[in-house]
């Protein structure tokens, strides 16, 4: 275990500033999930930690220690990439062994740290094959294999997932945090899946155009997401976006949806009257009786049934789009008219014009023991 | 569990800076190379010098005197005319029996790939000796070619050594060396060539005419251009198969630069005008490779994409 | 493509047969005269019906060639030999110092990179002569003049421009993930040139080998401005051979086999990798 500190990491290509004064801690021990769209920066970070790129300005500090100058092959670290990046000449058991041949240990050293892993990853009956015949999921735990059997205090993986199907994704992400809680490293796991990031991730650090954007554990960013474009990256079905302007009553801050007030409990007085966006997860909406207080018509346009929810497309009186989803088996209307009722607790105003979010009042107290 | 710090080693000791790396690695080549830049400008001195190795003492700078000489100079206007007439023939040639070729191989069989492997093989022999080859079959006493253009009422046909019929010669024979040169590089164009354009076109029955006017040699075109200045560059440097063939004559029948040159500078010793000529020719093939360059890189940067 | 009419394949059949007749006859006719003596050759009509002889190839062998003035001494072999020293180890010089310019180029984009690799490029269609005729002269200088190191490192003109450009492109190839993988897992760059980059350019750089043996092989003129006899290599030697009288024209044609065999075996041998060698990676083959 170990710590990783990047300290005002700027890395150019060309004109183009790819990482813009980066800073970034993980904790001795930590999991964090370096989450973002691709282009963001994330692989290019990860090279410069891992040594084989430099940045141009900045510090990299691993353990503490000063390791901007340091080769890759003297950081310590273990990598796994997204395209695997296999030794295509070598044996699976040459490609898990490199790093440690590279320590000299002795045969009977190596043969049982590889066979160790191997098994661990249910890989040890392909060990004499090439890359070439080895499948996709195969592949995928090799790359795995060859970045954890030097246990490495830092351990750095690079969307290790993206390029294999869905199921073995699936059991991936079951397996993968049991693996790497074995290993005890810290870890730091770039992934453009939210779910992936939310399953795996201690915390989540949100990059966007070379910056870190939010950091914080996978709670805080999907219930406070710190400007709008995390609120849409984070959550699937996506979050909606309305244009509105908070007003006041004696009651507190309010917004009109299609005439009807939908009460903002958690805001202040004072973001009345501002340009603002209002953010409404798919689930903070639900089905409602045309007679029951603060139902808004909509009507049902069309309806999607995922594996735990049903997200049902809808427009309002006004023509917005607005997405529902309720647990799945639940009943609800297919077609026509019908009336919604949104949880004003479960609302965030972002400033229209920075996208950033409004600070809540007391919102750590409210939101305590509530699950995702 | 390693720590880091055992697996560090001290920054001290023989250790390339990653910076330095490249350059340490490229530097042996570049070091080679330069030792041939030198003469490249001692060569540049020598043209704006008066400068004959029979009369070493009135070695001296005439500036540009040499150059100046070209404009009133016959037999340089000749040198410059049979450079060009040579390129310009043995090119075009090449390019439509190559371009012709490709198109019959161009469909993969085992017999289209075993006829493109063996007409691969003239461009693998030395030009000098493929000269040397049709000398022995144009040799007026026993020459197979001068046999059968005899048969053809041709008697006393001299092929190289008649001032007429010198560059005819030395034409077939850079055409028989090079034609595989174009014809390789078109095919491989060919065969590259996506499929559904021409597919489209024949379920819509356009005349093959149309289809290879409109389709085919516009989208063939950047290994055409390629070819061409490929050929180009070499060809109007032809030495080889010239000198072994005629040594520039009969006569300056084929007194092309680098003949010329040559002949210059080792017959009359003529330094100052040898070096004017090269780099006159240097000046040609300078811009030539640099639009060449340029061509190339796309079609590079393709062939890289598609690898 | 798909539908030809009778006429079509007969008229593309006879045009085929005409092209491999033009491109294949040349060879064919000298191979056949290697193996007649001068009383067939100069027979008239010619004909491909004759006893066939080995004397040809046993006078070059022996280097005592019989004329009518006597016996002369031809050192052909003594060329062939050359021809093959001088091929070996400026291919060798070349590939020492080029494969890890092409892969510093390959991998580093460093400042004037591009700009050098460029250079060595343009000698590739520069002149020969504009540089060989100064080069004569520091020769003398230099005391290189008609030695074997003179002429390798001169043979890098045609050399090192190859073998950078192709193995470049084959070290381009390499997903620098692999590479940064071996560095990662505690390698040195220089590990990881040696175990990956090299065996996964591998075939790129035989092959770059290859074609620059050709290249040097069939070069003419280097050797024909910087060697005399005891050095020069086939191309220029069987010129020679040509000129010096009595010869008889059975041996020029054996001498000409001899020369060529080792080019078009090798040709034959690599022709997979001709296309993309002979176009600097322009064109995959």
């Amino acid at each position: 275990m170990t710590t990783l500190q990047l300290k005002n990491i700027v890395k150019r290509y060309k004109s183009q500033t790819v990482l813009d004064d980066l800073t970034l801690d993980v904790a001795d021990g930590e999991r964090l999930v370096l989450f973002g769209p691709s282009g963001a920066g994330k692989t290019v970070l990860l090279r410069l930690v891992a040594g084989v790129i430099e940045p141009d300005e900045g510090r990299v500090l691993i353990g503490g220690e000063d390791m901007t100058d340091v080769d890759a092959e003297h950081r310590g670290v273990g990598m796994a990439f997204q395209n695997f990046a296999l030794f295509p000449h070598m044996s699976a058991f040459d490609n898990i062994a490199s790093p440690l041949t590279a320590t000299r240990s002795s045969k009977e050293k190596i043969a049982a740290g590889v066979q160790k892993v191997a098994k661990l990853l249910k890989i040890d009956h392909v060990l004499t094959h090439h890359p070439k015949a080895l499948s996709n999921g195969q592949k995928q735990r090799t790359a795995l294999a060859r970045a954890l059997v030097g246990s490495p205090p830092l351990l750095l993986l690079d969307d290790p997932l993206r390029n294999v199907d869905a199921k073995l994704r699936f059991e991936m992400r079951l397996e993968l945090p049991r693996l790497l809680a074995a290993q005890g490293a810290t870890v730091v796991y770039v992934t453009q899946d939210y779910k992936e990031a939310m399953a795996l991730g201690d915390r989540i650090a949100v990059m966007a155009a070379g910056r870190i954007r939010q950091v914080g554990t996978p709670q805080e960013i999907y219930n406070a997401p710190a400007d709008i474009e995390i609120a849409r990256l984070f959550g699937d079905p996506t979050i909606n976006l309305l244009d509105v302007v908070p007003q006041r009553s004696g009651e507190g801050v309010f917004v009109e949806l299609s005439n009807v007030r939908v009460r903002l409990a958690d805001y202040d007085a004072d973001v009345a009257g501002k340009e603002c966006v209002l953010g409404l997860r798919p689930e903070a909406i639900s089905f409602a009786d045309a007679v029951a207080p603060g139902a808004i018509p909509v009507t049902v346009e069309a309806e999607t049934p995922l594996n735990e929810k049903t997200v049902t497309l809808a427009l309002t009186a006004r023509g917005r789009e607005i997405l529902v989803s309720r647990p799945a088996g639940t009943p609800g209307p297919v077609a026509g008219p019908a009336h919604i009722a949104v949880n004003g607790t479960q609302a965030f105003l972002f400033d229209k014009t920075s996208g950033a979010l409004l600070p809540r009042a007391d919102l750590a107290a409210k939101r305590s023991g509530e699950a995702a | 569990m390693a720590s880091t710090e055992t697996l560090r080693r001290p920054a001290s000791g023989f250790r390339i800076s990653r910076k330095m790396l490249p350059y340490v690695l490229s530097l042996p080549a570049l070091l080679v190379c330069i030792g041939i830049l030198i003469p490249f400008f001692t060569a540049v001195i020598y043209s704006f010098q008066r400068y004959r190795l029979s009369q070493p003492w009135s070695r001296q700078f005439n500036w540009g005197e040499n150059y100046l000489n070209f404009f009133t100079d016959p037999a340089f206007w000749n040198t410059l005319k049979v450079s060009l007439l040579y390129a310009g023939i043995t090119v075009t040639l090449e390019l439509l029996l190559g371009l012709g070729i490709a198109l019959l191989l161009q469909r993969r069989s085992t017999i289209n790939n075993f006829i493109s492997i063996m007409l691969l093989l003239p461009l693998m022999i030395a030009p000098a000796l493929a000269a040397l080859m049709w000398k022995l079959m144009t040799n007026p006493s026993f020459g197979i070619l001068s046999y059968l253009a005899s048969l053809i009422g041709l008697h006393d046909f001299r092929w190289a050594s008649s001032p007429d019929t010198a560059l005819l010669t030395v034409v077939l024979v850079d055409i028989w060396v090079y034609t595989p040169f174009i014809m390789i590089l078109l095919l491989a164009g060919l065969r590259s060539l996506p499929t559904q354009p021409f597919e489209a076109a024949a379920l819509d029955g356009v005349p093959r005419s149309f289809v290879f006017f409109r389709i085919t040699l516009p989208m063939l075109t950047p290994y055409i251009l390629t070819a061409t200045l490929f050929r180009l560059l070499d060809s109007i440097q032809q030495f080889d198969i010239i000198y072994a063939m005629t040594q520039g004559g009969p006569g300056n029948t084929l007194t092309v630069f680098q003949v010329e040159a040559y002949l210059n500078f080792f017959q009359s010793t003529n330094v100052g005008r040898s070096a004017a000529l090269l780099i006159i020719l240097w000046a040609i093939t300078y811009t030539l490779s640099n639009v060449f360059i340029k061509n190339w890189l796309r079609l590079r940067e393709r062939a890289r994409g598609e690898a | 493509m798909e539908t030809m009419s009778p006429l079509e394949r007969v008229l593309r059949g006879l045009a085929l047969t005409l092209v491999v007749v033009f491109f294949m006859f040349p060879i064919f006719w000298i191979f056949l005269m290697s193996f007649q003596t001068n009383e067939t050759i100069l027979a008239i009509p010619p004909s491909i019906v004759f006893s066939p002889t080995l004397s040809n190839y046993a006078a070059l062998i022996t280097g005592k060639l019989q004329t009518a003035a006597g016996t002369l001494d031809i050192a052909f072999m003594r060329n062939l030999g050359n021809s093959i020293f001088l091929s070996v180890a400026s291919v060798a010089v070349a590939l020492v110092l080029g494969v890890p310019a092409a892969y510093a180029f390959a991998r580093h984009k460093f400042k004037g990179s591009e700009d050098i690799a460029f250079t060595l490029l343009s000698f590739r269609f520069a002149p020969p002569l504009l540089v060989l005729l100064p080069l004569t002269q520091y020769f003398q200088w230099l005391g290189l003049s008609n030695t074997y190191f003179g002429l390798i490192w001169v043979y890098q003109l045609i050399c090192l421009p190859l073998i950078l450009w192709i193995v470049r492109g084959y070290f381009e190839d390499i997903s620098a993930d692999v590479e940064y993988a071996y560095r990662i897992a505690g390698h040195s760059w220089f590990a990881t040139f040696r175990k990956i980059a090299l065996p996964l350019a591998g075939p790129g750089i035989a092959a770059a080998g290859l074609l620059a043996f050709i290249f040097a092989w069939n070069n003419f003129v280097f050797a024909l401005v910087l060697a005399s006899a005891d050095k020069q290599p086939v191309t220029v030697g069987a010129l020679a051979f040509v000129t010096s009288s009595g010869i008889q024209y059975g041996q020029i044609a054996a001498a000409i086999v001899l020369s060529v065999t080792p080019t078009l075996a090798l040709a034959l041998y690599a022709q997979r990798y001709l296309v993309e060698g002979l176009s600097l990676g322009a064109v995959k083959g």
